[in-house]
């Protein structure tokens, strides 16, 4: 990677011109500028004519949903304060440019770094860095863990530190903040009116000369007066009526809807996974577990394996995945109505109903000092019978600049 | 066939011989091994042992002394190190060392910034640096 630096007084060009407009800084600031793209065609087919995936066109190779860009300028205003923007686009977009970031980060000491603004929620180890397809080794990271929740940017503040601990290194990420957007429901195939407030993160980073330890989690309160509306209640209306028509009161069904709504609810999502390369072997692992808790939300409990062998400039990477949800009726413990039991058991089950696995198979191949050629074949099947087994296969270059 | 073989082990040997040393400004008395050396340029140390704030520089990727740094030091390829820094870079934790066009050029910055640490063809270094450690 070769970062573009300039003193702002030498901007000539358009697009430099937006950023400085875009970073007001005085004029002895140093403005880097680096990016990344992927442009990837991608051909999806399911046996039951659904794409597993938002943003996949089932039956046709496309370069739409996996094709992005994006331009990051950081400003490096001295004393260790710095004003970082990414504009970024991707094609299942139409590439309309969002400022994906925009954050100032205080260095306060050789440890720790403090940055307030949006930026990338750490949901997951590779989370931060999920859309830098040059950064991995994979066409996309294994949907099974990094499945485009919507809520990968968050406005908040975060404190970056780093320990040397010996031979070993220790980087860890605390974080507090909220976001508010869409999120897809697999229920209804559509994307909702959604919200997290009082995000709270954390997650560490052990390190070797060849070896990760990590973990982390992160806890929120949802904002889900919309799921409810539009999704959780519409769900249990019929269930609802048939128990008001027999003998349930207003009391056991106010305190129904109380148990099957998300709203004001506490989610909570952990990781925990390991990554070696060693000798040219490459070995990750990662495991997730999430879940709206006391809700009729599934908890979800998903992992990847992967195992890759280096030769040269050429990496091949075989790996498996598995989406598993757990329906658990305890949130309607209490509940003695059968019609409201049988409702609440049925909206949990409805919500857990989608699970995928599958095996894929990717190359890298490392063809210029800043872009790298991937193909990948992924076989999967999906419990919703309206996806049922599925393929996909792409090919694309992913780069850095 | 055999001027091939000729030329081929005359390459291997150029390349074998080939050094590179990690320089530093003069005045600098830290004691730099290996390991410390790949933290300051991998970004995971920030100070000198003296607690000197440190400014790694690199050479250009086309630079044969880079090639060989990354690859005895860093123990990565230029686009596995390309590939770390794309994480550090894009998640706002890190940013790579500046890259400096020639050796002449290196031998400057180290000559007069204290902070500074950079690497060279062992062949081009001159009394205007401290070398730290060879490879």
């Amino acid at each position: 990677m070769k970062p573009i630096i300039l003193a702002n007084k030498s901007f000539r060009s358009l697009g430099l011109v937006l950023v400085t407009a875009l970073l007001p800084v005085t004029a002895l600031a140093e403005i880097t500028l680096n990016g990344f793209a992927s442009i990837r065609g991608t051909s999806v087919s399911s046996d039951g004519g659904l794409e597993p995936f938002p943003g996949f066109e089932e039956g046709e190779l496309s370069f739409n949903p996996e094709s992005l860009f994006a331009l990051q300028a950081q400003a490096d205003l001295g004393e260790g304060l710095s004003a970082t923007v990414q504009l970024f686009g991707e094609g299942r977009s139409d590439f309309e440019v969002e400022a994906r970031w925009a954050y100032l980060s205080y260095q306060f000491n050789d440890k720790h770094r403090l940055s307030a603004g949006r930026f990338a929620n750490p949901i997951f180890h590779q989370s931060e860095y999920e859309k830098v397809g040059y950064a991995h080794n994979f066409s996309r990271l294994p949907k099974a863990v990094y499945i485009d929740f919507d809520f990968s940017t968050i406005e908040g503040v975060a404190l970056d530190s780093q320990y040397n601990l010996g031979d070993y290194s220790l980087s860890t990420k605390v974080l507090f903040g909220g976001w508010s957007g869409e999120s897809f429901s697999a229920v209804t195939n559509t994307f909702v009116d959604f919200g997290m407030d009082n995000i709270i993160s954390a997650n560490a980073t052990l390190a070797g000369d060849w070896w990760q330890l990590f973990g982390g989690f992160f806890a929120a309160q949802i904002d889900g007066t919309s799921i409810d509306n539009s999704t959780v209640f519409p769900l249990a209306a019929a269930g609802i009526s048939a128990a008001s028509k027999t003998g349930a009161t207003a009391g056991q069904i106010e305190d129904f809807k109380s148990r099957i709504g998300w709203d004001n609810k506490d989610a909570f999502y952990w990781f925990s996974g390991f990554a070696i390369d060693r000798d040219n072997w490459l070995l990750d692992f990662e495991f997730v577990d999430y879940v709206v808790k006391d809700s009729t939300d599934a908890a979800n409990q998903s992992w990847y394996l992967a195992l890759g062998r280096r030769f040269d400039n050429v990496v091949l990477t075989v790996h498996t995945e598995d989406y598993a949800q757990s329906p658990d009726h305890d949130f309607l413990n209490g509940v003695a109505h059968p019609a409201l039991l049988a409702t609440g058991k049925g909206i949990n089950n409805a919500f857990g109903q989608r699970e995928f696995d599958g095996v894929g198979l990717s190359v890298r191949y490392d063809f210029h000092p800043s872009a790298a050629f991937k193909a990948d074949y992924f076989s999967g099947t999906d419990t919703r019978a309206a996806v049922g087994d599925y393929k996909i296969l792409s090919f694309g270059i992913d780069l850095v600049f | 066939m055999k001027k091939l073989l000729i030329i081929s082990s005359l390459l291997f040997c150029q390349l074998a011989l080939a050094e590179v040393a990690v320089i530093v400004h003069p005045s600098n008395n830290n004691q730099l091994d290996e390991a410390t050396i790949s933290k300051i340029f991998l970004g995971r140390e920030k100070s000198f042992a003296d607690g000197q704030s440190v400014v790694p520089l690199a050479l250009a990727d086309a630079a044969p002394a880079s090639s060989a740094f990354n690859d005895a030091v860093l123990k990565k390829s230029s686009s596995q190190l390309k590939a770390y820094w794309s994480k550090l870079v894009f998640t706002g934790k890190g940013t790579p060392p500046k890259e400096i066009g020639s050796d002449e050029e290196m031998l400057k910055l180290v000559a007069t910034n204290p902070s500074v640490i950079g690497y060279v063809d062992a062949s081009k270094v001159d009394a205007s640096v401290k070398v730290a450690l060879k490879f």
